[in-house]
């Protein structure tokens, strides 16, 4: 009796993932990453705003608070996060443990020291005689907020590119609070590129492993190339 | 009428205006000559309400500036406009830097939809920055972009800006120190422009030559306070204190 050659295909080739893992697992890392990245912006340039304009006793070790945030190892922040959220902890009740939720919050606490360091020396960099000006032509506080915001966008718009980078790139933490769950169908939970990678190249499927990496350098690369992209726009009329 | 009585200001331990007062009329250029380091800025920026003075008081039209609360004083604010030394230009076109002074003037819904009309490159530029632009001779850049100009449109640009919105007194803080001698005359056009709208000017310079050509009243600052201060004229041809007359002549150094 002949075989069906397709019910050979699998044995054969050997297809690396099912339908929908790898469309899932990229949904789930771009939501993670976005997501995070998105509160953490919200947060940390009002901060640098704040830490550029006024003076205050303690604000160096805030600094240095921050600074050293940019180091921080993501799989202690992972850690204390777990911590946060599993059922003994303060976030308990709220069940976020193994949730991008919970993945969400790692990574805003990954994101959130380069966005405030590199926001912060944006800011500080824009010169005090612009700030006088906006002050000296009428402007408010907020006025002289919002001129200076606009003339540092460019750096701002760099932090906001170097905290998505440590985000999606990320392994340690995700891997602990998300757990690298997909559902019984390989439908991504909280399974990101790099916690995918991660288990594939443990599993010995370095075909799968390369693939997802290269998707992860590929969607790294679309980012880097709009942002680019942005700054030759203004390069141009500069 | 600015009018500045007794003011005295000190940063730290040290003293720099002491029991200083001048005034300045609607329609007059004050010149205020002295050598560098001797307080013009510090001036300046206690005539703008930038910087309270230690003591003194100022007054605009009749209201004292620090005894009255901030709205109050965001009122009198924007009755000035000032130039500095450098350009200090927003990273904008030349249109947008002239509107500055007019936008954060208007309520919040009506900067909100010129905000996006910008975006959508459908604005137009309010007629008085585009007058205050000619009066520079600029009014043909106002779409270029503030970076690319030279150190001298620059300079214009900003005065420009402080004119756009109808100031009632004007300070400048050595506006032409960084100009070649054709800015210099075109800043000094638009400073006689300025005095015939019946704008109050200030210049503070170290360019005597330059505040005898604008000036109508001069005050002469060394060491903390005004040796003398009266007519242009008066004070050039027939100084009545020593040292005002030995710095006059170039004898006074410092």
């Amino acid at each position: 009796m002949p075989l069906e050659p397709i019910a050979l295909l699998p044995a054969v080739v050997d297809l690396p993932f099912r339908e929908g893992y790898v469309s899932s697992t990229i949904y789930v890392s771009l939501y993670v990453s976005v997501t995070a990245v998105t509160l953490s912006t919200l947060f940390s340039v009002p901060v640098a705003i704040v830490l550029g304009f006024t003076d205050f006793p303690g604000k160096q070790l805030v600094k240095s608070i921050i600074n050293t945030g940019m180091g921080f190892p993501s799989v202690v922040v992972g850690l204390l996060v777990l911590f946060t959220v599993s059922n003994q902890g303060p976030l308990g009740p709220l069940d976020l443990i193994f949730t991008t939720e919970a993945m969400i919050m790692s990574q805003f606490v990954l994101a959130t020291p380069p966005i405030t360091a590199i926001s912060l020396a944006a800011i500080t960099g824009v010169s005090e005689n612009v700030r006088d000006a906006a002050r000296v032509l009428g402007g408010t506080r907020l006025d002289v907020a919002l001129v200076v915001i606009k003339e540092a966008r460019y750096g701002i718009a760099t932090a906001v590119l170097a905290g998505f980078g440590r985000a999606i790139s990320e392994v340690g933490s995700v891997l602990i609070v998300g757990g690298n769950i997909t559902s019984a169908e390989g439908i991504s939970k909280t399974r990101t590129l790099t916690t995918a990678i991660q288990l594939e190249a443990r599993q010995g499927q370095y075909e799968t492993a390369m693939v997802l990496g290269a998707i992860l350098v590929a969607l790294v690369l679309v980012v880097n190339a709009i942002v680019v992209r942005f700054g030759d726009t203004e390069a141009v009329n500069r | 009428m600015i009018r500045v009585s007794n003011v005295s200001h000190t940063y730290g331990d040290e003293s720099v205006l002491e029991t200083l007062s001048l005034s300045v009329e609607p329609g007059e250029v004050l010149g205020i000559i002295g050598p560098s380091g001797v307080g013009k800025t510090t001036l300046l920026r206690i005539l703008s309400l930038f910087v309270q003075p230690s003591e003194g008081t100022i007054e605009l039209d009749g209201r004292a500036a620090w005894s009255t609360d901030e709205s109050e004083r965001l009122a009198l604010r924007r009755q000035i406009g000032m130039v500095f030394q450098e350009a200090s230009l927003f990273d904008a076109t030349v249109a947008r830097n002239a509107e500055y002074g007019l936008r954060v003037r208007q309520p919040w819904s009506e900067r909100i939809r010129d905000h996006l009309r910008s975006i959508l490159g459908s604005s137009e530029t309010a007629a008085s920055a585009t007058e205050a632009l000619d009066v520079v001779g600029l009014s043909q850049k106002l779409e270029q972009e503030a970076r690319s100009l030279s150190g001298g449109e620059a300079q214009r640009v900003a005065f420009a800006r402080a004119l756009a919105y109808d100031p009632k007194y004007l300070l400048l803080d050595e506006p032409t120190s960084d100009l070649d001698p054709r800015n210099t005359g075109l800043i000094e056009e638009a400073v006689l422009e300025a005095r015939d709208r019946d704008i109050g000017v200030v210049v503070a310079t170290h360019d005597m030559h330059q505040a005898e050509r604008i000036s109508d009243r001069v005050g002469v600052l060394l060491g903390d306070g005004f040796t003398e201060i009266g007519p242009t004229e008066a004070i050039f041809e027939n100084p009545t204190d020593e040292r005002t007359r030995r710095f006059i002549s170039g004898e006074l150094v410092y």
